[in-house]
């Protein structure tokens, strides 16, 4: 199984914090991977560190076989067409319907004709689990839920061979939520993609993901899956996991083990 | 048998054969509708895809086969899959799945007619909203008359001193040399006549009487009208108007009122200092172009400026005021959430309160022809 991305000894400082302090992991082809840690742990740090939006103090990013730090910015451009990201509110342009946000990277970087283009558009937003006819709407009608697939239809627009998505389920009802995370597991699995996502949300992390990477005080404290990882014997990990299931009043019933009953 | 590229369609004991050969991704998207274009399809029957030679497949290239083959009259689920690998399968699964709802029918394009039609009936929905705001400024200054204490003079103080205190270098600037341009051009031409002295009654008239109010006007429009508009429509944008609402204040009485008091107070004031500074730059012209002493020039401007033509240019610097502020009050609070709007209603603002400006200064002249 080949390495999608390589995260190797990170160190960032933030508004003179050191945020993290040597964090390393990988995600091979193919995998679901899901970032967690408390508020201010850094994940979303570590992911714009991925996608070259944010440099660290120190440390290697490879992704896709090219060292992200060390590319030139049209190297850098290049790969960016490789692989997809969805923000946190979704980032959509919001002067633009929805058919044209999803338009806009395909406009740019490929040489299609307008009707092949539409085609194309019309198929990412199926594939995102709109409706077509949502096609025509601006960003400002559409409900949280919509808005977080037009932007996966935007992100899935050049057929990327992974995605990063910040909080892809945050800001959404538990039954969009899980919609949301058959989707994304649905699309990873049938298009072949690799995907890093950061999540405050466990039903995310049994539901769909095959591994957990631990962020806490600055370092990486467990990498596995979620539930090898709920069973570790470590604070944080327990009070985070217990808290969801006293929050819920009921055992998770998936093989979770006697881990998160504390 | 026919071969074309990145695919070969064979005829078969049962039907048909399409065998895809090349690479059947994105990049490659153009050159492979080009192709099948290019290509003549059977009638219709059982047709066999056959994925055993593909380089590659993602899920637009799946897209163009799907429509292809469906515009040629081939339906999906009649498609026979062989040689694709499991992924593969996974894919075409999904993508096809997805593709079988119909196509929506896309808008009807719309002609002249209708694109008029469409913006007058929004020009005309504006009116509602305008109105509604109207009646809203003027509860919310009869609720001042009642209890002045409910006042925000704070906000009010802020709000004059960045209309009018703010604006005070660049009305000095604009006026004088206004003035001084003024002067100059009006001086060449008097001088011919021998007419120097002349000048004062010109340019203090038409200082006075338009030229002052008018570019304050201009400059306040510009400069704090799409203020106005920005800031409302940005606080509309955060949902700092519904917080002020749901706070149990009126977002008129907190935002407008100070706002629209403020540069009803300012602009009189602008126009006055606009007014000096423009007879003082003509006055400059005059002493050193047309031998006109500062001394002369006063003493004569007092003689042919009546003060009524000050007073009624400066009157209507309260007028343009009320109309630049509800304008770009009314765009601020119409600005939908998101950020081309704001740059829409603040360019509206701008717009339209300078054809607002205009028609007052044509109905103040019409309907004061004496002076």
């Amino acid at each position: 199984m080949s390495t999608v991305l390589e995260v190797a000894a990170i160190r960032t400082v933030l508004a003179g914090q050191r945020l993290h302090d040597g964090v390393g992991f990988k995600v091979n082809k193919g995998e679901v991977v899901a970032l967690i840690g408390g508020s201010g742990t850094g994940k979303t740090v570590l992911l714009r560190e991925c996608i070259g939006l944010l440099r660290p103090e120190s440390g290697q990013v490879r992704l896709l076989g090219e060292s992200v730090w060390d590319l030139p910015p049209d190297g850098l451009d290049a790969l960016r067409r490789r692989f997809g990201v969805l923000f946190q509110e979704g980032a959509l342009f919001s002067s633009l319907s929805v058919a044209e946000n999803v338009d806009a990277p395909l406009r740019e970087h490929t040489r299609l004709s307008q009707a092949l283009r539409d085609e194309v558009v019309d198929l990412k937003i199926r594939l995102a689990g709109l409706p077509p006819e949502a096609a025509g709407k601006r960003p400002a009608e559409l409900s949280g839920g919509m808005k977080k697939r037009a932007a996966l239809a935007r992100a899935l627009a050049l057929e990327p061979e992974m995605l990063f998505l910040d909080e892809p389920t945050s800001g959404l009802d538990p039954i969009s939520a899980r919609a949301f995370d058959n989707l994304l597991r649905t699309l990873c699995d049938s298009l072949g993609l690799t995907a890093l996502l950061t999540t405050h949300d466990l039903d995310t992390l049994w539901g769909m993901v095959d591994r957990v990477v631990v962020l806490h005080g600055g370092r990486v404290i467990a990498d596995g899956p979620v539930a090898e990882v709920a069973r570790i014997d470590h604070e944080w990990i327990r009070s985070y996991f217990t808290a969801h299931v006293a929050a819920r009043g009921t055992a998770d019933g998936n093989g979770s083990g006697n881990g998160i009953r504390g | 048998m026919t071969e074309a590229g990145p695919f070969a369609l064979d005829r078969t004991a049962t039907g048909w054969t399409l065998r895809l050969l090349g690479d059947w991704r994105l990049a490659n998207l153009a050159a492979l509708d080009a192709a099948l274009a290019g290509h003549a399809w059977p009638e219709a029957g059982p047709l066999c895809l056959d994925g055993s030679a593909l380089i590659g497949l993602d899920s637009a290239g799946l897209m163009l086969i799907h429509n292809r083959l469906r515009a040629a009259g081939v339906a999906w689920p009649a498609v026979e899959l062989s040689g694709f690998d499991a992924d593969h399968l996974a894919l075409i699964r999904l993508v096809t799945d997805r593709l079988a709802a119909p196509a929506p029918t896309p808008p009807a394009r719309f002609g002249f007619l209708a694109r008029l039609g469409e913006r007058v009936s929004g020009a005309a929905a504006e009116l509602p909203g305008m109105l509604a705001l109207l009646g809203q400024i003027s509860e919310g200054l009869l609720g001042l008359l009642r209890r002045p204490a409910g006042f925000r003079m704070r906000e009010f103080f802020v709000q004059l001193q960045s209309v009018g205190l703010g604006a005070l270098p660049i009305v000095a600037m604009m006026t004088f040399l206004i003035g001084v341009v003024f002067a100059y051009l009006l001086g060449i031409q008097i001088e011919k006549y021998g007419a120097n002295i002349f000048i004062v009654d010109g340019v203090s008239l038409a200082i006075a009487r338009e030229l002052s109010p008018m570019l304050v006007a201009v400059l306040v429009a510009g400069r704090s009208g799409a203020a106005f508009t920005a800031q409302i429509g940005a606080m509309k944008v955060t949902e700092e108007i519904d917080a002020i609402a749901t706070l149990g204040l009126s977002p008129i009485k907190v935002l407008v009122l100070p706002r629209l008091l403020a540069i009803v107070v300012a602009m009189p004031l602008l126009s006055f200092f606009g007014d000096l500074m423009g007879v003082l730059g003509a006055a400059t012209v005059a002493a050193s172009q047309l031998d006109i002493t500062l001394h002369t020039f006063f003493t004569r401007m007092r003689d042919v400026l009546p003060l009524d033509t000050v007073t009624y240019g400066l009157s209507k610097a309260p007028a343009f005021a009320v109309a630049i502020a509800f304008i770009a009050c009314r765009n601020g609070f119409a600005v939908s959430r998101d950020a081309r709007s704001v740059g829409e209603r603040t360019t509206a603002t701008v717009v339209t309160s300078l054809m607002a400006v205009i028609l007052i200064n044509a109905l103040y002249a019409i309907l004061n022809p004496a002076l």
